[in-house]
């Protein structure tokens, strides 16, 4: 008896349906069997399904079980195949019909019941492309698949519920008039209120929020870089509804989306720590897993302590900041993952941190600071348009009101001007494929970023002053015209101008 | 021919002699040493005659490099010759800041004369050889620097100079070591005073509690070398076409006047202007990009200076 159990195999973003063909014979020596490049988890299944079915209180056929994930020559991964395998195992045993145009996805336990399972997102993306009515999956990834509407999703609970359900005893109801619950709050661990001094660095930080610039913070040990970084998602707009499915799929693919959760609507902020391994970075592996730099999509990776970064994972770096995303070539396979993410970088100045430090006397020679600061490369620290020195702060020097932090800008009403600024932003570039200031290329600039004679002028005084490079002087513009839109103002300005000079990159002398 | 001198030749420095037995039995030189010490010894007016050892710490502030600058420029125009040691920090300001305005240097290595110490500071060492400057050292060859070379050349230093001035010295600093032999030879001594919060004023207090001569001007130093020069104007750096700069040119009571007005006081960084101002960081951003632009004011590590 064969019966055929429709799922999908998820390489990397994309989706491939598989069939799982279950086939239970009279003859020969009862056993299980599952064959189509099962992986050491789709292996594994055999066992889960087994103990399943018997504490479903279903007696496990006493067959020759093959089960066949075709198209046999793709690799398949992951603990999905375990309800299809169950379900086509159930319909031989139970009598029930596989219904028409519908997929399974879900890891069984032993008790029969079904787990949170990784990719269910992106099974309902492609039911919808192909028209794939029902889909069953687990309760808990019950909210993350019915994220995508015109499919019915059915949560399952176990495997006696769906028995019953295919039966027509007692039907499921499929998850319908999804609300859209944030599956990952992002929530800030400072409020840029509560960073007292430092007016300078938080007004970069609410021109990198609006624009998605790159920004980098230099200062020493204790100047509050690391507490600015942590402030910076409550000022982050958030995500609009192609960009929030944008990064679901990229997390529900990691299986980084929550039991219950269904679409991110928040920017994410990864800070992934400097002895993190390259493929952990920026994705990898035998079979592609998206890195950390994918999954602060839209969002922000914080890179602290940058200089201490290994060589190799700046190199890397270097394509998804200038192209948004990263292609992994493995000899088997192609994975492209999106990587388009706002830098946050932090570093000290030299090697002892107290360089220009008002109190301390820094101890590192000249020929040490150098070799330091070059430890981050040109390439990437050209792609940074944000660059800020930080000073510590003696808060002890702060009158009163300085230190009255209910008198300072919460990072709420940062927050407004960032979202109006992006608005604008997005209505800017409504016809072209970019979505912040950040990401304009020169033509864009020149479209977008006509200045007066005067302005142009400023800016080649200033180009021949400070000895910015054309790149540079591009960067200045991008920004200078992030501080117009903050501003509200159509036209670039020469004050804008003038302050985004304030932001260009600094040489640190000695 | 291995340039070296005695300490029997005639050209042999006479101020250094004088320090006795502590004085280097030989001498290797790089540069025109008769311009310095002709063979006649006495002269009077040879560039070795009248010698200021500048030195500071490694670790200079922008304030200290400032005051180098400013010192050294006016007292090098006057033709003194500014001795120092070539290490990075003050002593690199001090030899900078002469060969920039074409005075007399030298340069003593705690090293063998072939080798340049530190050795990125190899441009440096070109240009005093260039404009006519001598690099002198008691090691000879390829004498590598260890601890105590560096103490040793601090000796010839001081023996070398009627003068000594320290501009920023932390305590237990090799500023101070100079200083030591300085007063041991019977030098004057000047230092530069500075806040007395900051790690490298410490030892430049220390000196002016213990009788050496606090300096303010340049004059203090050329009244000592009996060189009186009207004190130098350094005129601010030339601003031709100001067209977008004239229109809001410092009117009294303006954000740019206030600017400068607390500037006068001490160095900021605009967290700090805007904080005492009471102005939002963008616009006092926006002010001191401007300002920056027009020559007025000057950025070096963060801080905002009056040019």
């Amino acid at each position: 008896m064969l019966i055929k159990v429709p799922s999908v195999v998820n390489l990397g973003l994309e989706t491939i349906k598989v069939d799982v063909e279950v086939n239970l014979a009279n003859r020969g020596l009862p056993g299980f069997e599952i064959v189509g490049l099962p992986d050491k988890a789709v292996d594994e299944s055999k066992e889960r399904v087994r103990a399943a079915i018997s504490s479903s209180g279903i007696d496990f056929p006493a067959k020759k079980i093959t089960i066949n994930l075709a198209p046999a020559d793709i690799p398949k991964e992951g603990s999905l195949y375990d309800l299809p395998i169950a379900v086509g195992i159930l319909s031989s045993v139970l009598g029930f019909p596989i219904p028409k145009n519908s997929l399974f996805l879900g890891e069984l336990s032993f008790d029969g019941s079904l787990r949170h399972t990784k990719g269910a997102l992106l099974m309902a993306l492609f039911a919808k492309e192909f028209r794939f009515e029902n889909l069953f999956v687990p309760k808990d990834s019950a909210n993350e698949a019915g994220a995508i509407k015109g499919v019915k999703v059915f949560p399952v609970e176990n495997l006696i519920q769906l028995s019953s359900h295919f039966l027509k005893r007692k039907s499921i109801e499929p998850v319908s008039g999804q609300k859209i619950l944030d599956a990952l709050p992002a929530p800030a661990e400072f409020d840029m209120r509560e960073v007292l001094g430092q007016e300078q660095a938080k007004r970069a930080m609410e021109i990198a929020a609006a624009g998605g610039h790159n920004i980098i913070m230099v200062g020493s040990p204790g100047s509050g870089k690391t507490m600015l970084a942590r402030a910076l998602p409550g000022i982050l707009p958030p995500l609009n509804e192609t960009e929030s499915l944008e990064v679901t799929k990229i997390y529900s693919a990691a299986g980084n989306i929550p039991p219950g959760g269904s679409l991110i609507t928040n920017r994410q902020f990864r800070a992934p720590h400097h002895t993190a391994s390259l493929v952990g970075l920026v994705g990898g592996g035998a079979r592609p897993h998206p890195g950390e730099i994918s999954l602060a999509h839209r969002g922000v990776l914080f890179l602290d302590e940058f200089n201490e970064f290994p060589h190799s994972v700046m190199e890397a770096m270097r394509q998804p900041l200038e192209d948004g995303y990263l292609t992994i070539s493995r000899s088997k396979q192609r994975v492209m993952y999106p990587a388009d993410f706002m830098l946050v970088a932090s570093a000290n100045p030299c090697p002892c941190g107290y360089l220009n430090h008002p109190k301390k006397i820094c101890i590192c020679s000249p020929l040490q600071i150098k070799k330091y600061q070059k430890r981050v490369s040109g390439p990437i620290l050209d792609r940074i348009d944000l660059h800020i020195a930080i000073q510590p702060v003696d808060t002890t020097e702060f009158s009163d009101n300085q230190k009255n932090s209910e008198l300072l800008e919460s990072s709420k009403a940062i927050k407004q001007r960032v979202v109006l600024a992006r608005q604008k932003q997005e209505k800017r570039f409504e016809n072209d494929s970019i979505q912040s200031n950040a990401q304009m290329k020169n033509t864009h600039i020149k479209n977008y970023c006509k200045l007066e004679k005067d302005i142009e002028e400023l800016l080649y005084r200033a180009s021949i002053k400070f000895q910015l490079s054309a790149r540079s002087y591009m960067k200045t513009i991008k920004v200078a015209r992030t501080i117009a839109d903050l501003e509200g103002a159509e036209e670039i300005a020469i004050s804008h101008m003038a302050e985004a000079l304030q932001y260009k990159p600094k040489i640190y002398e000695l | 021919m291995e340039q070296v001198i005695g300490i029997e030749a005639q050209k042999y420095p006479r101020l250094l002699k004088e320090i006795g037995n502590e004085a280097p039995k030989k001498l290797y030189y790089k540069g025109n040493w008769e311009e310095f010490f002709p063979a006649k010894a006495g002269s009077r007016s040879a560039a070795g005659e009248n010698c200021l050892a500048v030195v500071g710490s490694r670790h200079l502030t922008s304030y200290g490099r400032k005051i180098t600058e400013q010192l050294v420029t006016e007292i090098a125009a006057a033709g003194i010759t500014i001795v120092s040691g070539f290490m990075y920090g003050g002593d690199e300001a001090a030899h900078k800041a002469t060969v920039r305005m074409g005075g007399r240097t030298i340069a003593v290595m705690p090293c063998g004369i072939d080798i340049i110490h530190p050795e990125y500071q190899k441009e440096l060492y070109n240009e005093i050889l260039e404009k006519n400057g001598l690099i002198i050292s008691e090691y000879e060859g390829k004498f590598l620097p260890v601890n105590w070379t560096y103490v040793q050349r601090n000796r010839i230093v001081a023996g070398l100079s009627k003068a000594i001035l320290v501009v920023e010295a932390g305590l237990n600093s090799g500023s101070l070591i100079t200083a030591k032999y300085a007063k041991k030879y019977g030098r004057k001594i000047f230092a530069v005073p500075g806040q007395i919060t900051s790690e490298v004023s410490k030892g430049t207090i220390k000196l002016i509690k213990e009788g050496a001569e606090p300096v303010s001007e340049a004059n203090d130093i050329l009244k000592f070398f009996k060189v009186l020069v009207n004190p130098v104007k350094r005129a601010p750096s030339s601003q031709n076409s100001q067209n977008f700069v004239s229109s809001g040119l410092t009117k009294s009571g303006s954000l740019e006047q206030k600017i400068i007005e607390q500037l006068k006081r001490e160095p900021m960084e605009a967290d700090l202007i805007a904080r005492t101002l009471g102005v939002s960081v963008a616009k006092i951003g926006t002010a001191l990009s401007l300002m920056q632009l027009k020559g007025f004011i000057n950025q070096e590590s963060g801080k905002y200076y009056i040019n």
